[in-house]
């Protein structure tokens, strides 16, 4: 076990390190401890961390919480000393997790409702790159109904299912000046579903450790007849008909994920999670319209993104009966490469420190509080589709809040 | 109640941590060895800001010297005044604004005619009638005059026979005797662009090689010595653009030959080929069957091709038979490109020999669009190309830029600004500039 250990730490330089537009918030107590949770059984969250350790939890529980947040990006324009950022829009991803088993079963039932990815970047109708991107909103609920069945006392195996509802909106302007030397709009609004799966498996070695490896699947959302709305000048109206429609598929890549628990004393809990992202999936953005013209071409926008991991280690501190300390962190490599990075999704590789607190408010209710925050490291890049150019930086700041009732 | 209260706490704190806002740190922009604090520039009606086949307002506001000041006001630029038509009088010369498009998706435009700014005409003997404007008292940074050659920059009576230039002097015509060049070396200055030389080729090319002549090699390069040794003459900086080559500007790219011939065969399948006068040599004309090589003009009305024209021989169809060829000034035959593109690529030595031993910077120009018209621009999220209209660098009278085409230009001049002078004049924001307006 040492030894994979090692492997796995000494791998993580040369990795560098998983993001593109996921969401890492599924739990507030997995936050605490730096988003790990894959190798530890902890509350309903295990549903979405890992589905194979459902079944050694020693409780049921219902739970939910909630992690508004502020994605700030700031882009600064090649050859230039301006500096324009996306406004503070606030994006709740929010989580409920369920979790029945009779007492002393081998089994229990599972649900969870999470956000998986996400993304909300709005840089204004006026900045630089607005031909690019002016707003993105987009937004990927699971819901995961869950089995997961104990076959051993140290062995236990669990898997979902995932359908997933997904919508964006998403703008931009059209390089049309009207008489006034207004630039066109463009709006893209819809949504779509798709479907997934989600397993794991959950071992506790002789040694006291724990170890969990999950996969999660792709899940491809597909959008039929979003609304394309184009205005444009009066005269060219007639190349963009309305009411248009648009059909998308936005892959949602696979994520494999290996974690390890440690369990030192009664107080310490530590964890160490490694995933990979199989955001290669995500070759180009295509949108086919129902009806097209010589203005109005279906587009295809390369992303090429390349496969992302992320390395995540977190502690607990059990302080007294009533009260956990947690803490934790994790580096992330980009999923953009170069001269793909989009002002939509300004894709950098990050860092991110969380720290979180549990309060014991009754024998069976937990709160639990957790602050992030995350760092993505300026980036200077040209795009090779839009030739943008310039360097972005982003941060954001997360706190969380959840409470549990379990029994 | 409690848990409501720890809520309000934490949103607070979230508004709170909103407030830090990332940044990027940029170094502050330096004049590197140039000096901003007076900029001049000498040019034409593209320095003028010239557009959609006139001078206005708007296109004033929005000429690449305006852009190019604006970025320097963070490096150490002065203000800069340029020759504005006032707001009553804001459409200056006229131009013309796209209203359309007709079935085919060919455009129609239409001439703006009200709040002009024109004062008046002068007749000029053995020249014409000269259009005299309102005229512009005050300080002046742009001294872009709409039509000037370089070879007319020391001819002495040239303020009586340009309008553009007239209304900037303080006598009016034909009482003027200021040259050009002297007037705009008059005042001092620490930084100059100059974009002069393009008339020398385009006024014979636009008259389809008709209507005006190349100017004299020689009397380019003396020329051009003698504007940038003056120009230099105080220790002034500056930068110079090359001529650009006629054919890659949508004047003479937008009604081809095989188009035309496409059109006249659809209705009248028999005809096998346009005539016209095509330059032999020297000033020998004769007519032959037109090919792709030869361009119309923009402005060719291609209704007249076919009407019974009298001719010598009786009537004939114009433009369809060699004894009723197409009138010269439509066409820029094969040979009078490649003469203008022998001129042209002289002028461009002389200006890179003459810049390089002033030590000023250059941007070339000619390579530049050259480049757009084979392989076409992304900027910024925006793909612009050398077509008239649906392209975005280039204005309605296919020969002049949109906004956007001046920013782009703008901002090829602070490059090759930057790369000589080791200054870091911000860029203009390229996307923040219209292209051509539709209704």
């Amino acid at each position: 076990m040492r030894k994979i250990l090692l492997l796995a730490l000494a791998l993580a330089p040369v990795l560098s390190f998983a993001q593109g537009f996921q969401v890492n918030l599924e739990g507030e107590k997995q936050i605490g401890m730096g988003h790990t949770g894959t190798g530890l059984a902890q509350d309903g969250a295990s549903v979405f961390f890992n589905p194979g350790a459902v079944a050694m939890l020693t409780e049921n529980y219902v739970q939910g919480g909630v992690s508004p947040l502020v994605f700030q990006s700031v882009f600064n324009p090649s050859g230039t000393n301006e500096q324009f950022h996306t406004a503070n829009k606030i994006a709740p991803p929010f989580t409920f997790y369920g979790v029945w088993g009779p007492k002393d079963a081998i089994w229990k039932l599972g649900l969870g409702v999470y956000t998986p990815f996400g993304g909300l970047t709005d840089w204004g109708t006026t900045w630089p790159g607005k031909y690019s991107s002016e707003k993105l909103d987009l937004k990927a609920f699971y819901f995961q109904p869950t089995l997961s069945v104990k076959l051993t006392d140290y062995i236990s195996i669990g898997a979902g299912f995932v359908y997933n509802r997904g919508t964006v909106d998403l703008t931009q302007a059209l390089p049309l000046a009207n008489n006034a030397g207004q630039p066109g709009q463009a709006e893209l609004k819809g949504s779509g579903h798709g479907y997934g799966w989600n397993a794991g498996i959950y071992f506790k070695t002789e040694s006291g450790v724990t170890v969990g490896i999950t996969h999660r699947s792709q899940v491809t959302t597909t959008i039929n007849n979003g609304n394309a709305v184009f205005t444009v000048p009066a005269s060219l109206q007639a190349e963009f008909p309305q009411p248009n429609q648009f059909s998308a598929s936005i892959p949602l890549p696979a994520t494999n994920s290996i974690g390890f628990g440690f369990h030192p004393s009664n107080k310490w809990t530590y964890a160490l999670d490694f995933n990979a992202v199989n955001w290669h999936a995500y070759k180009a953005l295509i949108f086919d319209y129902k009806y097209t013209t010589p203005l109005l071409q279906n587009t295809n926008e390369p992303r090429q993104y390349q496969d992302a991991f992320t390395l995540r280690a977190g502690a607990q501190y059990q302080a007294c009966q009533k009260w956990a300390i947690r803490f934790g962190g994790g580096l992330a490599s980009a999923a953009a490469p170069d001269a793909y990075v989009t002002p939509e999704v300004p894709d950098a590789a990050r860092y991110y420190l969380t720290g979180g607190l549990g309060y014991k408010l009754a024998s069976r209710l937990d709160l639990d509080l957790s602050f992030e925050y995350e760092h993505l490291f300026a980036r200077t890049q040209t795009n090779a589709y839009t030739q943008l150019s310039g360097t972005y930086t982003s941060h954001v700041y997360i706190p969380g809040i959840s409470l549990s009732y379990h029994w | 109640m409690k848990n409501l209260k720890l809520y309000i706490y934490i949103l607070a704190g979230f508004v709170w941590l909103s407030a830090c806002k990332p940044e990027l740190h940029t170094p502050k922009p330096s004049s590197g060895s140039a000096d901003f604090s007076r900029y001049i520039a000498v040019g034409n009606s593209l320095t003028a800001g010239y557009a959609d086949g006139g001078l206005y307002r708007a296109g004033q506001l929005n000429s690449y010297p305006s852009i190019i000041a604006q970025q320097m006001q963070s490096t150490g630029g002065g203000t800069f005044t340029q020759p504005l038509f006032s707001a009553d009088q804001a459409n200056g010369s006229g131009y013309l604004s796209l209203t359309g498009f007709n079935p085919d998706g060919t455009p129609i435009t239409a001439p703006v005619t009200s709040n002009l700014a024109i004062r008046g005409f002068q007749a000029i003997p053995g020249f014409g009638n000269v259009t005299l404007y309102t005229k512009y008292t005050g300080d002046l940074n742009n001294f872009g005059v709409p039509g000037i050659k370089l070879q007319q920059i020391t001819y002495a009576p040239y303020g009586n026979l340009n309008g553009y230039f007239e209304r900037l002097l303080p006598g009016n015509s034909p009482t003027n005797t200021t040259s050009y060049l002297q007037f705009v070396t008059a005042k001092p200055f620490t930084f100059f662009s100059n974009w002069l030389g393009n008339n020398d080729a385009l006024g014979y090319a636009t008259s389809g090689g008709a209507g005006d002549v190349l100017t004299d090699k020689n009397t380019f390069a003396y020329l051009y010595n003698l504007l940038i040794t003056t120009m230099t003459a105080n220790g002034a900086k500056g930068v110079v653009a090359t001529v650009p080559d006629v054919t890659s500007i949508p004047y003479f790219n937008t009604i081809t030959v095989p188009a035309v011939l496409g059109a006249v065969q659809k209705a009248n399948p028999q005809v096998q080929a346009l005539y016209i006068n095509a330059l032999v040599s020297g000033t020998t004309y004769a007519p032959r069957a037109a090919t792709a090589k030869d361009l119309f003009v923009l402005t060719f009305p291609t209704s007249k091709i076919g009407q019974p024209v009298e001719t010598p021989y009786g009537t004939l169809p114009y433009g369809l038979t060699p004894y009723s060829p197409i009138d010269n000034q439509y066409v820029l035959d094969a040979n009078e490109v490649a003469l203008t593109e022998n001129y042209v690529s002289f002028y461009n030595a002389t200006i890179k020999s003459v810049a390089a031993s002033k030590g000023l910077a250059v941007f070339d120009a000619y390579t530049f669009l050259q480049n757009i018209k084979q392989n076409g621009i992304v900027v910024q999220g925006v793909s612009l190309n050398s077509n008239y209209i649906s392209g975005g660098i280039f204005s309605l009278d296919g020969v002049h830029l949109t906004p956007r085409g001046y920013a782009i230009v703008a901002n090829e001049f602070i490059k090759a600004i930057n790369a000589k002078y080791g200054s870091t004049v911000p860029l203009a924001d390229v996307a923040n500039y219209p292209g051509v307006k539709f209704p």
